[in-house]
């Protein structure tokens, strides 16, 4: 069943030429899908449409059958950075979503920290963020966003500027959770192997628009060693080759480019992709 | 190769600061006793130190410490307030802060003494006129920084609080403030010293009382060592009111600074 659809959904600064157009996605429940793209290609711009943080100037954006806007503790988003605030402990960042709203009681103390136990930070709670390594606090942002138990949860490169092994760790641990909860998620990255690694389906971003889809047809649950498979060779290679032709191709994607405008150019760079050189 | 140097630790820094200090000090006595320049123009410490204990032990000095203590807590408090409500209110609406920034840019720019004059007309010779000028030069950096620190807040924590759909209120006070808590605690430390030099300042011109008026008073009867001792008052209460609230910042910034 479809849960979030964004349907021709353009958006543009007034005055200014569009930062994304034509977006048509969907995300069924309980499934992951990825937008891979290079910088400025419009992924955190989807995303904030997504989650109803911006408008769009056309098309439309529905979460279960209504604007975003109007479900927001049915998302959880995940910022780039972890946004935590310094100055609350740990447990008092997680349970942020819930304070607003009420005092918290004994019961959502107990949630936060079961979270915290099950993203490996049982015993953080009453440390600052200060005190706490980089990945340490991706996963109390990512426990913040899961506290109220959304049905979608809508991550921006949450792990980027983490190392290799500790970014592997969060992945495993963001798959982990969402099978276990049911959780949707749209996951924004430039790391073709962590879309290809999260997703049920991966989608590239070029100059706002979504030139490939990519069904990634992994087995699941994935275990870190999937990595080191053909098949996810395979994706990982067919991302990755039509992200570098795109890329050096000017006129692919951009407004008056007639190839962006309609399917047959997506059609036309997979058979490029394909090609023998 | 380098040569390595060990860092003083802070008990060294502070043992070389006082030391100075004494330095200067018999420095100074020693310059005034061998040069044989005149107490009217520039007493020796020992003679302003004697002005000091006898104003002190008399009670002389008393009443105008009380008196410009009271105006530097009456003029903080109210500039600071007034300071800190309008910043807030100015971050808040972009319209009223284009609507009175020019008119808060016009009170700080014109010379505060030469307001004084108006101002003893307007509210008498005394405390009151005082009070005014202090709260006048001390609302400003306190309005600034709250302003400041409130419209600077990184815009992904805004967007957290509209994602976690927290009211205007809400996000004032539980995102927009604490962030912006240490700027508008700066704000406050750089008001606290305008404060005094507002208060004594005031006192020159517009008060029998206080210890501004006392530097006046001691310069029209040559008293030169009492000019000293006024001063080393002032600057005293300048250096516990400024340490002072530099303890209140460290405390209340203390979560802020938690490390691994």
């Amino acid at each position: 069943m479809t849960f979030l659809s964004m349907h021709d959904v353009r958006f543009e600064f007034p005055g200014w030429p569009p930062v994304v157009r034509g977006i048509d996605l969907d995300v069924a429940e309980g499934q992951i899908k990825c937008l891979v793209g290079r910088s400025g290609s419009g992924k955190t711009t989807v995303l904030k449409l997504a989650a109803g943080l911006l408008t769009p100037s056309s098309g439309a954006v529905e979460l279960r059958g209504s604007p975003p806007s109007s479900h927001r503790r049915d998302i959880g988003f995940v910022f780039q950075s972890p946004t935590l605030l310094e100055w609350r402990r740990v447990i008092d960042n997680v349970l942020l979503p819930v304070s607003l709203r009420s005092a918290p009681t004994a019961g959502d103390r107990d949630q936060a920290e079961q979270l915290l136990a099950q993203l490996g930070l049982g015993g953080y709670g009453d440390r600052y963020p200060r005190q706490l390594s980089g990945g340490q606090q991706s996963r109390v942002a990512l426990a913040r966003a899961l506290i109220l138990q959304p049905a979608l949860l809508v991550l921006d490169e949450p792990f980027a500027a983490l190392d290799a092994i500790t970014r592997e760790e969060l992945q495993a641990d963001l798959l982990a959770t969402c099978r276990e909860r049911g959780t949707s998620a749209l996951f924004v990255t430039h790391d073709i192997g962590e879309a290809v690694f999260l997703g049920d389906e991966v989608m590239l971003l070029h100059d706002g628009l979504i030139v490939k889809r990519e069904a990634i047809t992994l087995v699941r649950p994935r275990a870190a060693s999937v990595r080191y498979t053909p098949a996810f060779a395979v994706h990982a290679m067919a991302l990755r080759d039509l992200m570098e032709h795109v890329s050096d191709s000017p006129g692919i994607g951009r407004p008056g480019d007639r190839r962006s405008l309609a399917p047959a150019p997506i059609d036309a760079l997979n058979d490029c992709a394909s090609a023998p050189p | 190769m380098a040569a390595c140097v060990a860092k003083p630790s802070r008990v060294a820094i502070r043992v070389w600061s006082w030391a100075i200090f004494a330095l200067l000090l018999v420095g100074w006595e020693l310059a005034t006793r061998t040069m044989g320049l005149s107490a009217l123009v520039l007493p020796p410490p020992s003679a302003v130190g004697q002005s000091l204990w006898k104003g002190i032990a008399s009670g002389y000095l008393l009443p105008h410490i009380v008196a410009t203590m009271t105006e530097l807590v009456l003029g903080m408090t109210l500039g600071c307030v007034i300071g800190f409500v309008a910043g807030v209110a100015m971050a808040e609406s972009s319209r009223l802060r284009e609507l009175l920034m020019p008119y808060v840019v016009v009170s700080q720019v014109v010379p505060k003494l030469a307001l004084m004059p108006l101002f003893i007309l307007w509210f008498g010779f005394g405390m009151t006129s005082t009070v005014v000028i202090t709260a006048l030069i001390c609302f400003f950096p306190l309005l600034e920084n709250t302003m400041m620190a409130l419209t600077r807040v990184p815009p992904e924590r805004i967007e957290l609080f509209r994602m976690l759909d927290a009211s205007r209120l809400q996000t004032l006070v539980r995102l927009k403030l604490p962030t912006g808590l240490p700027a508008i605690l700066a704000g406050l430390r750089i008001a606290l010293v305008l404060a005094l030099v507002g208060a004594v300042v005031g006192e020159f011109v517009g008060a029998s009382r206080g210890l501004g008026a006392l530097v006046i008073a001691a310069q029209g009867t040559m008293d030169t060592p009492l000019m000293f001792a006024v001063l080393t008052l002032i600057a005293l209460i300048g250096l516990v009111a400024y340490q002072s609230a530099l303890w209140i910042e460290r405390r209340l910034l203390l979560p802020y600074t938690y490390d691994a």
